[in-house]
């Protein structure tokens, strides 16, 4: 008798060690994971302004003001309220009190004077959107919560770019200062910041993981917050779309061809979500050089682009017509305008009235960027037909971007996107053709009297309803002036895994920014 | 006495090759006209940040004395900031190596785990339907471009029969770092599961790089065999009477082997030429990736460093070869 | 001409020697008769984007590509690129490195010694990378590629006739040439040259393979000819995006390099078996 109850006894053991073994460990965490096409290679958020890399900038860290939603709106943030002086140069900001850095130590006025300090001393990627606007030693803390920016001139887009300040916990930075270098070599590693999310792990081979931070001050979290959030670098299209079909990662950029797209709607775990987002596909024409500075060989390039077969055979009809220097869905974007067709008819007309026939143009395109290199390859071949001779360079984005502020070294023409750093026209139609731009973000070496004037008085008002006006009228005669070919507007096409809801898309942000979305175990 | 003096001329001209080296690669990459301050300064700089830039950095200074300064901070041991990733080169380069050493090892055992075998049997067997089938794998493996030959594994075992991964090294996060071998950090750790997301990783990039290899090896080796069959030696053996089997593993294997190490530079060679492009394909996060990134950003430094480790590497490699050659052959020094 | 012939006829009795000889003169037939046997000879330039990644198909044998041409015959208007960069490059490498491996090996002198330096500084890392550093350098084209391989594939050449050329001091006609004070130039083209050629022309053969994978993984990473040059490797690296569905893209083209070098390949070890007597034995 004894025997068997030990028997049961031993077996009934052994069947719960199993059992235990066995079982599936409970998952108390949630985990997103997110695969980015470009490396996480620097988490220093005064040193990056690219899309690429913004989810480090927009989970970590937090700015005065921040972009939300679709179309962009402006939020206060860290700073409560604001008011703008009479002459437009002094913006005072009222910081929130009780707002916790990751370790703990409160948020105060002085720590936004020295992340301003930092952006101007460091000469970061977003140091030109301040350059202008603000002297070192001007920026000052009135009290623990109170900053005032005291800038050179009335600027219009001052608050546009103010959330590009990311807030840095300046003791903790100072105490990893290493001959005064700003703590610039530890916060390539390690963050110091005041986000939704708190730095975990970071390789910049591999990625980064963060974990939720609880004490943020902003409890408005989505319904089922994610605990862990890790951004990976996966530069291989297939291997994130495999990926994602395999339930490895839950998201992925949102500018995946088409192809792929279809693949994904297709599959069960997977949805995609749509948005217009602001980024537009256009070609530079470089307006000072000959034959691009006589208007009739621009529009004659103008009618030479074949807008439908692109658009809607190349990219299977994924993204909109977008005709004027200015994404469609902002403010100030004139309305109802049609813009140039592929019509080989007018093109010739233009170029017969022309001095001289056009020499052999240089297209430029990005090399890796399949859709500038089909765009330059089907201009080259309408081109041809029309009887002008072009040849293709297409380069690296390192070499481009060099190349882009050099007068003599700039190509005739150079397909590429303009993205969002400020959700504001003057971050297209006002930088691209300003005639103080020029050599900087003006690479079309374009200079309108009429047009840089109203792009000028833009900047000085705040009236939206005058700018609007301005960028209207601006943009309409750029575009008549053929001063670029104006092909689309991106749309955002972002896959999530169905365990993912509430992804809030906003074009500076690209649906990267985890504390409104929720997530199923 | 004779191979000392030998190891010490080929010692002595490492330095010089190597800044001869460097000197040609410093040259073809400052004709770029890319211009790297522009670069780093980001595409929304003005001129004037540009320039500040340059003199940070120095790229205002003549060609020669740039150079200089760069020969002097490499004796000391820096190898610079990657212009890139704004990091030492010299902790860049440390991370990366370790990831193509082991791609490379992994192949060789492989490719010689299987190539001197099959060799062996191809010797033996000569001219029978075996011989000639691996006859046509060696010309082919020679043939195929490594880079299109991955993209077909990748397209047949990860697309579309979902056997292995598509790319990478490993899903996420390897094991914690002791030697940044990662199958041999996942041992040490008692990872089990991330030792198999290792080896499942590796499994395409080291079949894809296997294949000229192989190739190489079971020609020579087949040639090293046949050369000692038919030799006097194995003849006598012969005549003696003492099986064919003993003869075969006992002294023509050792012929074979021989073949083998001596091609081990060649092979080495191979190796890193093909990972230039194989890492490319895969993501490997190697130096063939380091080396194809670093160039195609301007990254001048990135691009000097690279070049200087892989000499020195190449070089030392190929004196050990001709060594250990020299010591197991015993014909004499080669 | 009776040692060609001779060549000839040894070279039709080895039957895989044969076939790689087929198969470099399909390459430079393709290449010649490329806009006649097109079925869409205008596709090189001009592109249909309503008919793109089209499967293959009777219009289309191989299918088409992200721009809407004809795969096939793009792939024959890349045997002309492959050609001209494959000849030209190791033409030109052959023809730097031989005149200064001689001359080294002849002289043994300190110019030699230095280039022979120079030549194993080239040699210190494997071509394709300082390939990619010049190429990437000088900018996408066809030149720059046959320049970036030429330039990097001459001290091998060099290296290997100063060896040939010091084994050759070495023997005894050499020496009596010496002796009877024929001049150097002479004996350097008349008396060694002819000995060594045939081990140059082996490897001349197989070098044209290795070269052409070269030039095609240069094209691969964007280093080669720009769009929409027809380039093998850049044909490969375009198909990437559209995979797996689009195989016959990726396919395609690889095959064809396949086939190219397979067939140099085999041609080269036809010919060495039958010029070099060192590796004869191994046949009988």
């Amino acid at each position: 008798m004894a025997h068997l109850s030990r028997l049961v006894a031993s077996a009934l053991m052994g069947l719960a060690i199993a059992t235990w073994i066995a079982a599936p460990p409970v998952l108390a965490q949630t985990r997103f994971v997110f695969a980015n096409a470009s490396p996480y290679d620097t988490l220093d958020p005064h040193k990056i302004l690219d899309v690429g890399r913004v989810a480090s900038r927009i989970n970590l860290y937090d700015g005065l003001l921040r972009w939300l939603d679709n179309p962009a709106k402006l939020e206060p943030w860290l700073a409560e309220s604001y008011t703008v002086s009479e002459d437009g140069k002094t913006y005072t900001f009222k910081l929130r009190k009780g707002a916790k850095f990751h370790d703990g130590s409160e948020i105060k006025a002085s720590d936004v004077v020295y992340s301003m300090e930092r952006i101007l001393a460091q000469k970061g990627q977003s140091y030109p959107l301040f350059a202008d606007l603000v002297t070192p030693g001007s920026t000052k803390a009135l009290d623990d919560y109170t900053v005032q920016f005291n800038l050179t001139k009335a600027s219009a887009i001052f608050l546009a770019v103010v959330p590009e300040v990311h807030v840095l916990n300046a003791a903790l930075v100072k105490k990893n200062e290493k001959d005064g270098d700003w703590g610039a070599a530890w916060l390539s590693k390690n963050e110091a910041g005041s986000g939704s999310y708190m730095l975990d792990r970071y390789d910049p081979a591999i990625g980064f993981t963060a974990k939720r931070f609880k004490d943020h001050w902003n409890k408005q979290w989505g319904t089922k917050p994610i605990d862990e959030i890790e951004f990976r670098t996966v530069i291989e299209l297939n291997s994130r779309v495999l990926g994602l079909l395999k339930g490895d990662f839950h998201g992925t950029d949102g500018y995946l061809p088409q192809d792929q797209i279809k693949r994904l709607r297709e599959a069960p775990n997977i949805y995609v979500a749509e948005a217009e987002s602001m980024r537009i596909f256009y070609a530079i024409i470089h307006s000072g050089r000959e034959p691009m500075n006589d208007i009739n060989f621009r529009k004659a390039l103008s009618y030479a682009f074949d807008y439908d077969g692109f658009n809607k055979n190349i990219l299977s009809d994924s993204v909109a017509r977008n005709p004027v220097p200015l994404p469609n869905n902002i403010w100030g974007a004139p309305k109802g305008v049609k813009g140039y067709t592929y019509d080989l008819d007018k093109a010739k007309e233009y170029l017969a009235k022309m001095k001289a026939p056009p020499r052999e143009i240089t297209i430029g395109a990005l090399a890796g960027y399949q859709q500038t290199e089909q765009a330059a390859a089907l201009l080259q071949a309408s081109l041809a037909k029309i009887g002008v001779k072009s040849k293709i360079l297409a380069e690296p984005w390192s070499v481009v971007s060099a190349k882009m502020r050099n007068e003599q070294q700039m190509p005739d023409l150079l397909f590429l996107w303009k993205s969002t750093y400020y959700a504001d026209p003057n971050n297209w139609v006002g930088e691209m053709y300003a005639c103080d731009q020029i050599g900087q973000r003006n690479n079309s070496w374009y200079c309108n009297k009429e047009v840089d004037k109203l792009l000028v008085e833009a900047l000085q008002t705040t009236d939206q309803a005058k700018r609007a006006a301005n960028y209207e009228k601006a943009a309409t005669m750029v575009m008549e002036d053929a001063g670029g070919i104006f092909i689309y507007n991106t749309k955002w096409f972002g896959p999530f895994n169905k365990k993912v809801t509430g992804i809030r898309f906003c074009p500076i942000g690209d649906g990267q920014e985890m504390r409104w979305a929720s997530m199923e175990k | 006495m004779r191979t000392l003096v030998v190891i010490l001329r080929r010692l002595i001209w490492v330095v010089p090759t190597l800044l001869g080296l460097l000197a040609i690669v410093f040259t073809v990459s400052h004709i770029i006209p890319a211009d790297p301050a522009a670069t780093l300064a980001g595409e929304n700089a003005t001129k004037a940040q540009i320039e500040a830039i340059r003199k940070q950095y120095g790229f205002d200074q003549p060609l020669p004395v740039q150079f200089l300064r760069y020969v002097q901070k490499v004796a000391t041991g820096d190898l610079g900031i990657s212009l890139y990733t704004q990091r030492p080169i010299s902790e860049d380069l440390i991370t990366r190596v370790p990831a193509t050493l082991e791609l490379a090892v992994v192949t060789i055992l492989v490719a010689a785990g299987l190539g001197v075998p099959l060799g062996v049997i191809a010797a033996v067997r000569r001219n029978s339907l075996l011989d000639h089938a691996l006859r046509i794998f060696t010309v082919s493996g020679l043939a195929i471009a490594s880079f299109w030959l991955a993209i077909l594994f990748q397209l047949l075992f990860a697309m579309k029969l979902g056997l292995t991964p598509l790319q990478g090294r490993v899903s996420g996060w390897g094991p914690s770092h002791v030697t940044g071998f990662f199958l041999i950090d996942a041992v040490i750790n008692g990872d089990w599961r991330v030792l198999g997301n290792v080896a499942a990783h590796l499994v395409l990039p080291v079949l894809t790089l296997s294949f000229p290899a192989m190739a190489t090896i079971v020609r020579f080796t087949r040639a090293g065999v046949l050369d000692a069959i038919n030799s006097n030696y194995v003849l006598y053996e012969q005549a003696m009477g003492l099986p064919r089997r003993v003869i075969i593993w006992k002294y023509v294997l050792r012929n074979a082997l021989i073949g083998t190490v001596t091609q081990i530079g060649l092979i080495f060679g191979i190796l890193l030429a093909g990972a230039v492009v194989v890492e490319s394909v895969f993501d490997w996060p190697g130096l063939g990736l380091y080396a194809v990134n670093a160039i195609l950003r301007s990254d001048y430094n990135a691009i000097m460093g690279f070049t200087l480790i892989t000499g020195a590497v190449f070089i030392l490699v190929n004196l050990i070869v001709d060594i250990v050659h020299g010591l197991i052959d015993p014909r004499g020094g080669g | 001409m009776q040692t060609a012939f001779y060549l000839f006829r040894r070279l039709a009795s080895d039957r895989t020697a044969l076939f790689g000889a087929c198969l470099v003169l399909l390459l430079i037939l393709t290449a010649i008769l490329a806009p006649w046997l097109a079925t869409h000879p205008n596709d090189v330039a001009e592109f249909h984007p309503a008919e793109r990644l089209k499967p293959p198909s009777a219009a289309h044998f191989f299918g088409t590509d992200r721009m809407g041409s004809d795969v096939y015959s793009r792939l024959l208007f890349g045997a002309r690129i492959t050609i001209t960069i494959a000849v030209i490059a190791v033409g030109t490498a052959v023809l730097i490195g031989v005149p200064i491996g001689l001359v080294a090996g002849y002289y043994r002198n300190w110019v030699g010694d230095l280039l022979m330096r120079i030549s194993d500084i080239f040699l210190a890392v494997p071509q394709i990378v300082l390939a990619i550093a010049i190429a990437q350098s000088l900018g996408p084209s066809i030149e720059n590629v046959i320049l970036a391989l030429s330039l990097t594939y001459w001290p091998f050449w060099a290296r290997l006739v100063y060896a040939e050329t010091t084994r050759a001091m070495n023997e005894t006609y050499v020496e009596a040439a010496i002796a009877l004070g024929v001049p150097a130039p002479r004996i350097m083209l008349l008396h060694i040259l002819p000995n060594i050629s045939s081990s140059i022309i082996v490897r001349t053969t197989i070098g044209m393979g290795g070269t052409i994978l070269t030039a095609a993984a240069l094209g691969f990473l964007g280093l080669g000819p720009p769009p929409p040059t027809p380039e093998w490797g850049r044909t490969i690296a375009e198909s990437r995006e559209f995979l797996p569905d689009a195989w016959w893209y990726a396919t395609a083209p690889g095959v064809a390099i396949f086939l190219v070098v397979m067939g140099f390949n085999l041609l080269g070890d036809g010919l060495r078996d039958i010029l070099d007597p060192r590796t004869r034995r191994e046949r009988e």
